[in-house]
């Protein structure tokens, strides 16, 4: 015999994309483990946001370059998810006999891991995906679902009308009953926006991924056909309202967007939230020195920093150097770069271990003033890039190559 | 690496003033996030030692639940780990008074049935009121190459601890550094360039058994005195010289000195060169105001800084209100300075509250402390 712990809900963490969106920032890892916001990973909000709801068991699916992400979660610990019953466990795809293969789409990888979550016995499946900055309680997202008897809730945001068709949206009843669900309708009839998040009723869903796999034409997705699948067999679905800050980072513009919303008093983001703390994974770095000859304005900088230049509304990663005389503004600074003195970086992000040589300018333009009042288009440089002394980089470049400059 | 490490979390010639009012030496904090155990403990880990005891006397509430299981320094282990000894307050037997230790040797005494229960050969102890980053494998390479049976380890005054504090030994050693006798050093700024003790040791375990057994035979509880004095001509007990930096903590303003030490970027690279672990707290990167002015100072997480800020060691969470100064000082964790107040040359404790408009200067030869939990 053995002790065995039944689950009220498990979280299934769909962490598999590749986030090609996000250009040179995903080349090497996948997007739920990019950096966001001065110490965080994006897959630091769901994993946080479950533990602080009271969810312990949860299964990471990946497969799109996951080593970097394996390792971050690693056991589990920085988030106090290594327990003895549950905690967190990695899923990739696997070979069963001589069949098996890749995640086909977000409902075939959770079809594939039916064992896993069968080991559980659990009531409910919270399905999560990891590019999403938001604090979200789901245990009052499962009290709604149990109050109002559901199979299915998915939580959803009211989007202004205009943004509406960027989204699946969810026409729902005056009790949030949901009757129909379209992904990025070119006209919207609602204004209620998918977050991607979803609990299901264990017995429920498991019938309905059976019956997805068998349907030859399914493309094994939930927005295109699982929910839409069910939503045609009148299962009982709601939408449940999320009121906060949420943001898909999906897109360069979204996530420099999201990071300056940080910094932004006037956004509803706030991570300095004792009782709802994000944890991440800690690099063990020594305080931050600041230096005779640096100046800071409305910015963030993290542990192991040496700064010693002029940073104004940006975002520091741990471990980054920023020499006298550089220049740093409105733009995100991943861990362990270094801006040589004199550089100017502009509404740029810089991925892990770049190095930026002396009187450098990334991101530069020679308008002062963009069309529109927005502004300068963003520049991002890919992981461990050497840039050379000297050299510029205009606004909005993606690169992937190692700039030389003056010998 | 076949060593127990023992650690003494207390140091017999400390005045803190209010600083160890609340909390034993070893959880001082020290440099911004951490506090003094994590530099001793880090400095064993990344030498390799994994079995660690450290031995506590009184107020050692605030180093317990800063360590809880030693999982941040990695040492939940199977095989060894960290144990912290509380000490065995018996109520004493005919001749022998029971209560606290009476030195050194009686807290080995008291904690010998863990000591023995660990399965490596040999010992290196330490006390808590040196910081220093130390080799621990080449210290026991040079014990074992020389054949002594204890080493000693000892600095000279050096940049960063210019004097021989007073109350350490000063080691008589001859030409081979043997030490053949020992004496206390009772002068103030003595700047010579004598060899003075670290209260770092090195010795088999065995050894280390059967001489504290001995000396609570007698009725002698001084490790340094009543081991290395009394049986310098006995045994072979050898010096070994360490030349890095040493950061020597027993008076207020030394502490301060050790914490400003720190802004010296080529102390800070020593000294941070190995990773120092420490509890961790999951705090939000610093954030820097609109009107904030940062210059030579170490800021931590979870700070939130919107005044001036010179010359000083800030702890994680430490709020700087608009129009604030904050000069030559340590702020430590959680305390709030509200705005347009004026510090200088002030130890800020834990959770303290400084109000608007109040100013406060001490001098760099005698810094004004102000009590954890205090609303100033």
């Amino acid at each position: 015999m053995g002790y065995t712990k039944k689950k009220e809900m498990i979280a299934m963490l769909l962490a598999g994309g590749q986030g090609s969106r996000l250009g040179v920032l995903t080349n090497y890892v996948a997007k739920p483990a990019v950096p966001y916001g001065g110490k965080y990973r994006i897959i630091d909000f769901p994993l946080s946001n479950c533990v602080n709801s009271g969810i312990d068991t949860i299964g990471v699916l990946t497969q799109y370059q996951p080593l970097e992400l394996n390792a971050y979660i690693g056991n589990g610990q920085p988030w106090d998810l290594d327990r003895l019953y549950g905690g967190v466990s990695i899923l990739p795809p696997f070979v069963r006999g001589k069949a098996g293969e890749w995640y086909k789409g977000t409902a075939n990888a959770i079809y594939q891991n039916m064992q896993f979550i069968e080991m559980y016995n659990p009531e409910y499946v919270l399905i999560l995906s990891g590019d999403h900055i938001y604090k979200m309680n789901y245990q009052m997202m499962l009290d709604y679902h149990e109050e109002k008897n559901a199979d299915c809730t998915i939580a959803v945001l009211r989007v202004p009308m205009e943004e509406a068709s960027r989204f699946g949206v969810m026409n729902a009843d005056q009790d949030l009953r949901i009757n129909e669900f379209e992904e990025k309708p070119p006209v919207p009839k609602s204004n209620l926006a998918s977050m991607g998040v979803y609990i299901f009723n264990w017995s429920k869903l498991r019938e309905y991924l059976v019956k997805d796999e068998a349907d030859p034409d399914s493309t094994n997705d939930f927005g295109k056909d699982v929910i839409p699948e069910m939503l045609r067999c009148g299962e009982r679905m709601y939408a449940y309202e999320f009121k906060g800050y949420w943001k898909d980072v999906g897109t360069v513009e979204s996530l420099w967007e999201a990071n300056m919303d940080i910094l932004d008093p006037n956004v509803p983001l706030n991570l300095d939230d004792p009782p709802w703390k994000i944890y991440s994974r800690n690099g063990n770095l020594p305080p931050q020195y600041v230096g005779n000859h640096a100046a800071i304005r409305n910015s963030n900088i993290s542990e192991g920093c040496i700064i010693n230049g002029y940073v104004e509304n940006s975002i520091v990663f741990p471990g980054v150097t920023i020499e006298k005389g550089a220049v740093v503004r409105s733009s995100v600074i991943m861990p362990g770069c270094r801006i040589g003195a004199d550089a100017v970086v502009e509404y740029s992000i810089l991925a892990t271990a770049v190095n930026v040589g002396e009187r450098a300018r990334i991101g530069y333009t020679e308008k002062t003033e963009c069309a529109g009042g927005g502004h300068r288009p963003i520049t991002v440089l890919r992981q461990r890039l050497q840039i050379g002394c000297g050299v510029i980089i205009a606004a909005g470049a993606m690169l992937e190559e190692d700039v030389y400059g003056e010998v | 690496m076949n060593v127990l490490g023992i650690i003494f979390s207390y140091a017999k010639r400390e005045n803190l003033r209010e600083l160890t009012k609340i909390r034993t030496l070893a959880s001082l904090p020290i440099g911004g996030k951490y506090r003094i155990i994590d530099l001793l403990l880090s400095n064993y880990v990344n030498s390799g030692v994994t079995d660690v005891s450290i031995i506590t006397q009184n107020n050692y509430h605030s180093l317990i639940d800063h360590l809880g299981s030693g999982k941040e320094w990695d040492l939940t282990r199977k095989r060894g780990g960290l144990r912290v000894l509380t000490p065995f307050a018996s109520p004493g037997t005919g001749d022998h008074p029971g209560g606290f230790f009476q030195g050194s040797i009686e807290a080995l005494a008291g904690n010998m049935h863990s000591l023995r229960r660990s399965m490596e050969d040999y010992v290196i102890m330490s006390g808590s009121s040196m910081l220093y980053n130390m080799d621990f494998e080449r210290l026991l390479d040079t014990h074992i190459s020389t054949g002594a049976d204890i080493t000693a380890v000892y600095a000279e005054p050096s940049r960063t601890c210019r004097s021989v504090p007073v109350g350490v030994p000063i080691y008589h050693m001859d030409d081979q550094e043997r030490i053949c006798d020992l004496t206390v050093n009772t002068e103030e700024g003595l700047k010579d360039d004598v060899p003075w003790g670290m209260f770092i040791f090195v010795l088999r375990k065995s050894l280390l058994e059967s001489l504290v057994a001995d000396a609570m035979s007698y009725q002698r509880y001084d490790f340094e005195m009543d081991i290395i004095k009394r049986l310098a001509p006995t045994l072979y007990i050898r010096g070994y010289r360490y030349e890095d930096y040493v950061l020597e903590i027993s008076s207020v303003t030394n502490y301060m000195e050790a914490n400003m030490n720190l802004l010296h970027k080529s102390v800070y690279d020593r000294v941070f060169a190995q990773p120092i672990y420490t509890k961790i707290k999951d705090s939000v990167p610093v954030y820097y105001g609109n009107e904030c002015y940062v210059k030579n100072s170490l800021i931590s997480d979870g700070c939130r800084i919107e005044g001036v800020v010179e010359n000083s060691v800030l702890s994680r969470g430490v709020r700087v209100g608009k129009g604030s100064v904050v000069r030559n000082s340590i702020v430590m964790q959680n305390t709030e300075i509200m705005q347009n107040v004026s510090l200088n040359h002030v130890i800020l404790d834990k959770d303290v509250i400084v109000r608007e408009n109040r100013q406060l200067a001490g001098h760099v030869t005698y810094p004004v402390v102000i009590e954890k939990l205090s609303i100033v």
